[in-house]
């Protein structure tokens, strides 16, 4: 699994990193989106999956492998 | 002729007045869930003889708040339904980027995003912890009975955002006051635009205040990074801060008296609440999903004529997005009215989607996770002291909850 996320989509709802800290994080200054690990592990799939459905402004895109 | 085998209840009325009565004070309006059934879009007429969209179903209320080219949230449009006339007025008003549109809208939510970052939340749920405490001491030490939704359920929000946001907790009945008094559906369009105005005055004053003497708090923090750099002026702060007030303090207030009404009411509930502490978590999505506070927003305005599920929606009609409909819709979630701690609900739209999607729903989940399950560990005997035709529920505002929650232990 691959994970893009968009800065400029983001609105910085924070959910993806409520939901995945290993993978997402947000940045200092303003809270947008800040991507850890592009390809992370088989176990955090599903998590990062659900964030990507959950993302209220449709920045994260996955490309499963 | 052979009688119809359509039952004669289930034919549904042409765009009936909306909004509608509840018949359960647990429950949508039964309407909702018979036009989800019949399709995505239901018409209605508002209060002003125009018609409105409801959007019923999880699915295409995603659609739309995802779909900003076609759909418009600016509170200014003249077309953007409201469901008083009140709402008129308040929403012309509208300075904060709640009423915005992209590209003014992220420009201005991301001078306060960093405010409620999960990491700073979580960095604030200790605190968070402390005050609950202390609000459940006072609590106890005036003893049973008590209104729960009036006293505790009021109190302690206020007191997280009076240590947020910096403003004195002895100012927060005036916060209140003017946040119940712009979301009522009875107020007059004077009454609910001299309250909105008088909460963005009070923050004005707040700058001010905090500009003199800074705090750790965020009021002194945007003034240091945004507004002495010419980023954000004062009189805009000013109305973002009204809007952040008023919306921390009535939704979690809310969330606290109905969710103990709930859990209180039903044995199961309760024990898994108090003797699963891992699962409160879930338990909070759950409740989110049920009472979904939020009854008459968000609201778009169709830019273009759009179709969806066969109707054409044309330009310049306006659509509500019923998140208490979605939250309720039996293609995402598993016989949707009853309660279910073990159901993943993470799906629910309590919180709005899109880029208007609650800044504050970390903080909102925080408070909630810590409060329910202090109550019934520091009171273990907690139980309702009045039977439900006592309790007035909140027909008769935007925010939907309980006016009282009589208690004893």
């Amino acid at each position: 699994m691959k994970v893009h996320v968009d800065p400029q989509r983001c609105v910085g709802s924070g959910q993806c990193a409520r939901t995945v800290p290993e993978v997402f994080d947000q940045r200092d200054e303003d809270g947008i989106v800040v991507l850890r690990r592009a390809q992370p592990d088989d176990r955090l799939a599903p998590a990062v999956r659900k964030a990507a459905r959950h993302c209220p402004s449709r920045a994260i895109r996955i490309e499963e492998s | 002729m052979a009688p119809s085998s359509k039952p004669l209840g289930t034919a549904l009325p042409d765009a009936p007045r909306f909004p509608f009565r509840r018949e359960c004070p647990f429950d949508p309006p039964s309407l909702y869930a018979r036009a989800r059934a019949a399709g995505p879009l239901f018409a209605v007429t508002l209060w002003n003889g125009r018609r409105a969209w409801l959007v019923t179903r999880h699915e295409e209320i995603r659609a739309v708040l995802t779909d900003d080219r076609r759909f418009s949230g600016a509170m200014a449009d003249p077309d953007f339904p409201t469901v008083t006339e009140a709402r008129v007025t308040v929403d012309r008003n509208e300075r904060a980027f709640v009423g915005m549109d992209n590209p003014a809208h992220d420009r201005h939510r991301r001078m306060f995003t960093r405010e409620f970052s999960v990491r700073r939340m979580l960095a604030l749920k200790p605190q968070i912890a402390t005050i609950a405490e202390g609000v459940i001491d006072e609590l106890v030490a005036r003893g049973p009975p008590a209104d729960l939704a009036a006293t505790l359920a009021v109190k302690f929000p206020s007191l997280v955002m009076s240590e947020l946001i910096g403003s004195p907790y002895a100012d927060h009945r005036f916060i209140i006051d003017c946040a119940v008094g712009r979301h009522g559906l009875t107020q007059t369009p004077a009454e609910a635009l001299e309250k909105a105005r008088a909460l963005a005055a009070y923050f004005r004053r707040l700058i001010d205040a905090k500009e003199a003497s800074p705090g750790d708090d965020l009021t002194s923090r945007v003034i240091e990074s945004h507004v002495k750099p010419g980023l954000l002026s004062r009189d805009d702060f000013a109305e973002i801060g009204a809007m952040i007030l008023r919306a921390g303090h009535d939704t979690t207030t809310n969330m606290i008296g109905m969710g103990m009404l709930l859990v209180l009411r039903d044995d199961g509930l309760r024990r898994r609440l108090a003797e699963h502490p891992d699962s409160v978590d879930g338990a909070v999505e759950e409740l989110l999903r049920y009472v979904t506070p939020v009854q008459f927003s968000p609201r778009r305005v169709a830019l273009e004529d759009v179709e969806i599920g066969g109707v054409t929606v044309r330009k310049g009609e306006g659509l509500f997005l019923l998140l208490a409909s979605a939250n309720r819709d039996e293609r995402v979630f598993a016989d949707p009215d009853r309660i279910d701690f073990g159901r993943d609900a993470a799906e629910h739209l309590t919180f709005g989607y899109g880029i208007h999607q609650c800044l504050g729903q970390t903080l909102a989940r925080y408070e909630l996770q810590v409060m329910y399950p202090a109550l019934l560990r520091r009171l273990p005997a907690l139980r309702l002291a009045a039977p439900l035709e006592e309790i007035r529920f909140k027909d008769d505002m935007q925010i939907y909850g309980v006016h009282n929650l009589p208690v004893a232990w």
